[in-house]
């Protein structure tokens, strides 16, 4: 018995290792966004001048990492959140116990997602094949829109969406790419980085539509990279009216929770340390040999630090509305088939 | 070049002592790697260690399943069947001999034709579409007949209780839990090593504990075993190859699972002899499963790096850490990195022959641990087993699942429920259930049967799964 007791304290000793600050990390190791909080962290280092030592909270969707540090480890003043755009999606349509309002931005990535589609092909008028997932929920949106027009209701939307897009199941990032090569799918997507690697240089594909940049008074632009297929731009020149009305609405909000937070470092709303951070973190982004590690390994995209950080969180709060929170939930569920949550303590009246 | 030469031996050597734990492959060495994988100032240097690491962590892993009836790692599993009862019967150095020298030469043989043709391999994957991949699962699902065990209704609550266990996490249909009974925690599934330490590992080491038990009492002729598994694995060359195939197959395939390999390879060792009495300690039943692990590893790397999907657990791992030295596997421009391209066939090549020697060499002294009782390294078996459990969250959930993974193992190994069965159904059931529903989305009965490979594949399934179902020559292994 003394020799297990021995065995299972050399164990316990072996998993814990010491730093300064903790950063939680809602994914395992090598997932997409661990991949980014390495990177970061040791760039971030060298500013802040203490350790950083990861810590993986996984689950399912990525929610019990972030509901821990909500629940728990927010209250140590030396621990980081980093979330994803997959937690902002979640924030909106799951029974999640974190709460952006609730926190202050360390610094964000504000990006754009790009669809892409098998060239020559016009998915415009349906016949689309899709992978799902809660992450595509944007796209579907989108893509519904469209193909099926402007002024119809939410249920007109649903069925228009079950006669035109077929909505694969089941599969991985990798698995997606694997089959929009084949054929198999004819639409996918990507962020700028992933879409310049796996879509620009396949010359079978072609860009779809993109979401655009939200800027900081809530408008979304058109991406520079590439001009003339943000949705909004599509759709005017399809339909010849600009997007409007509450499933619109619902797009805009579940794109912005997404794309506009689509790696985040948050701290507890009154933690000391804060500025501190925040202005480690702007030294970092001013440092060229810093960024150049990032960019090369992540992808080049824009920081948004410390104050404009939670104005940016500030202007997406103002997104949630009942009317869009209930039309994301119902297209979620009837259409996508998604286990969705309408939540109206998160929303301000219409 | 002693750049590169260093870093070779330093992964080899990791590597080795990681495949020498108890439960803890390529994956647990792989994931540990990334506290210090930015040290390598040359991300070549990086590349090398890593493919090091996984050669010489697949070779080594073969110690603990032969002389422990532990396995060294998922895909050792069932090199644990025939392999512990050698090593009973005084022949560890034989058994692993044997599988030291199956794992080389396929490691070469499919490494080479691997590494060689990588860049080429793309027409032949872009081929198989999800079609074919739902058949080749299927017909991996097809091999449980042949591990399991003589009680064939316990053998089947085994498979139900897989699949149950599989099926734990998030609902593909509906992104919703399933089966996990408020735990978060088990939203992300059951993790496989913790289900492959509990299942195997703690059973063998309780009762090796519990009973004061040496794996063998008879004195070994080690010199004359050593010559011996050379020329084993020459009798047996074809299952050696076959196993090789085999594994070097499924591990082409984009996200099968490595850890499937070597029980589809033990199962047609199983099949292809009928006369002998499997799980009693019969060598071909080493040297079958064996051959595949090392070329399983090696072919892996075709759909991880030409795809960015990961063909197995630990390719899953070497993704994230390549992306962290700064290359995104499955990214086309990657395949005319030629220093890219051959620093993986540097490391994976060159540590698999020196593990290879190594082992050979030193197999006749480290099988000398049969001798020891199980009380004077128990603690630290463990302490390694749960180590590599629990770098999974590092918390407490951690723990309680290998004690429920243990206490699962341990009354299947007492009331003879076959842990292989219920191993096999585990690692299909999410592959098999997704794959599904890819092919009722996309496909119709119509557009399936105009395809050649997945007619046959699945023609092929049937067939095995009857002739498995009705084979007499059941293991007693449970």
């Amino acid at each position: 018995m003394k020799q297990l007791f021995v065995a299972l304290v050399i164990a316990l000793g072996a998993t814990t290792a010491s730093a300064d600050y903790t950063m939680v990390v809602p994914q395992k190791p090598g997932g997409g966004t661990s991949v980014w909080a390495e990177i970061v962290a040791g760039e971030l280092e060298r500013f802040l001048d203490e350790d950083i030592n990861i810590v993986h909270i996984p689950g399912a969707r990525d929610i019990p990492g972030f509901n821990t540090f909500h629940n728990e480890m927010q209250f140590d003043d030396k621990t980081i959140m980093v979330s994803h755009g997959g937690n902002g999606v979640s924030f909106l349509q799951e029974d999640v116990d974190y709460n952006y309002a609730d926190y202050t931005s360390i610094g964000l990535m504000n990006l754009n997602i790009i669809a892409g589609k098998n060239r020559g092909i016009d998915l415009d008028y349906g016949g689309i094949r899709f992978a799902a997932g809660s992450g595509m929920v944007p796209e579907a949106f989108a893509m519904t829109m469209l193909v099926c027009g402007p002024d119809k209701s939410v249920d007109e939307y649903v069925e228009c969406f079950k006669d035109n897009v077929t909505w694969v199941k089941g599969m991985s990032g990798g698995e997606r790419r694997l089959a929009f090569k084949r054929g198999e799918l004819n639409g996918t997507r990507e962020n700028p980085a992933a879409y310049k690697k796996h879509v620009e240089s396949d010359d079978n594909a072609e860009v779809w539509f993109h979401h655009g940049i939200l800027q900081a008074d809530g408008s979304h632009a058109d991406d520079p990279n590439y001009p003339g297929y943000q949705f909004e731009i599509l759709f005017e020149q399809r339909w010849g009216v600009a997007p409007s009305g509450e499933f619109y609405d619902a797009y805009k909000l579940v794109k912005s929770f997404r794309d506009g937070l689509q790696k985040a470092l948050w701290v507890r709303s009154d933690n000391p340390n804060a500025q501190r951070l925040q202005q480690a973190l702007l030294e970092m982004s001013q440092d060229s040999q810093a960024i150049a590690v990032i960019r090369d390994k992540v992808g080049d995209y824009e920081w948004i630090i410390g104050a404009d950080g939670n104005a940016h969180r500030d202007t997406l709060m103002t997104f949630i509305t009942q009317t869009a929170l209930q039309n994301l939930v119902k297209f979620n569920t009837q259409a996508l088939g998604l286990d969705s949550v309408y939540k109206p303590q998160l929303a301000k009246d219409d | 070049m002693f750049e590169q030469v260093f870093t070779l031996l330093a992964g080899t050597l990791y590597g080795l002592v990681i495949g020498l734990i108890p439960a803890a492959g390529a994956t647990t060495g792989l994931v540990a790697l990334f506290s210090f994988i930015g040290i390598f100032g040359d991300p070549y240097l990086g590349v090398i260690f890593c493919m090091a690491v996984v050669a010489a962590s697949t070779t080594g892993d073969t110690y603990t399943s032969v002389l422990l009836g532990i396995p060294g790692a998922n895909s050792a599993a069932a090199t644990v069947v025939d392999g512990y009862p050698l090593a009973k019967q005084g022949k560890a150095t034989l058994a692993i001999t044997a599988a030291v020298t199956t794992s080389t030469v396929n490691g070469i043989i499919w490494g080479l034709l691997t590494f060689t043709l990588l860049p080429w391999y793309t027409n032949l994957i872009m081929i198989l579409g999800i079609p074919e991949l739902w058949a080749f699962t299927i017909l991996a699902l097809a091999t449980v007949g042949f591990v399991s065990n003589r009680w064939w209704f316990r053998s089947l609550c085994a498979i139900a209780i897989g699949l149950f266990i599989g099926a734990i996490g998030v609902d593909p249909n509906t992104n919703a839990d399933r089966f996990t009974f408020g735990w978060q925690y088990l939203g992300d599934g059951v993790q496989l090593i913790t289900l492959v330490a509990g299942l195997f590992a703690i059973p063998e080491m309780l009762e090796g504990f519990t009973r004061g038990q040496l794996a063998t009492h008879r004195p070994q002729n080690n010199t004359s075993q050593t010559k011996q598994g050379i020329l084993e694995v020459w009798r047996y060359k074809w299952d050696a190859l076959r196993g090789g195939f085999i594994g070097a197959f499924v591990g082409m395939l984009p996200g099968l699972g490595g850890a499937m390999s070597d029980w589809m390879s033990y199962g047609a060792t199983v099949a292809a002899h009928p006369d002998k009495k499997f799980s009693t300690g019969e060598i071909v039943g080493v040297i079958g499963p064996e051959g595949s692990n090392n070329a399983q590893k090696a072919t892996s790397m075709i759909p991880t790096v030409l795809f960015g999907i990961p063909g197995a657990s630990f390719a899953a791992v070497l993704m994230a850490l390549f992306m962290y030295l700064g290359f995104e596997l499955g990214t086309p421009d990657l395949v005319y990195d030629t220093r890219f391209f051959s620093s993986l066939t540097f490391g994976f090549m060159w540590a698999t022959v020196i593990v290879g020697v190594f082992c050979l060499v030193f197999t006749p002294y480290i099988s000398r641990i049969a001798y020891v009782p199980y009380k004077y390294y128990f603690p630290v078996l463990l302490a390694f087993i749960v180590w590599s459990c629990v770098q999974y969250t590092g918390g407490w959930e951690d723990y309680v699942m290998l004690a429920l993974c243990s206490v699962l193992g341990i009354l299947a190994k007492k009331f003879k429920f076959s842990r292989a069965a219920l191993l096999v159904s585990f690692i299909l059931a999410q592959r098999v259930e997704n794959l599904t529903r890819q092919l009722v989305s996309l496909y119709n009965i119509e557009t399936l049967i105009t395809r050649p490979i997945f007619v046959i594949v699945i023609l092929a399934s049937v067939a095995l799964l009857l002739y498995g179902v009705l084979n007499k020559n059941k293991l007693e292994y449970s």
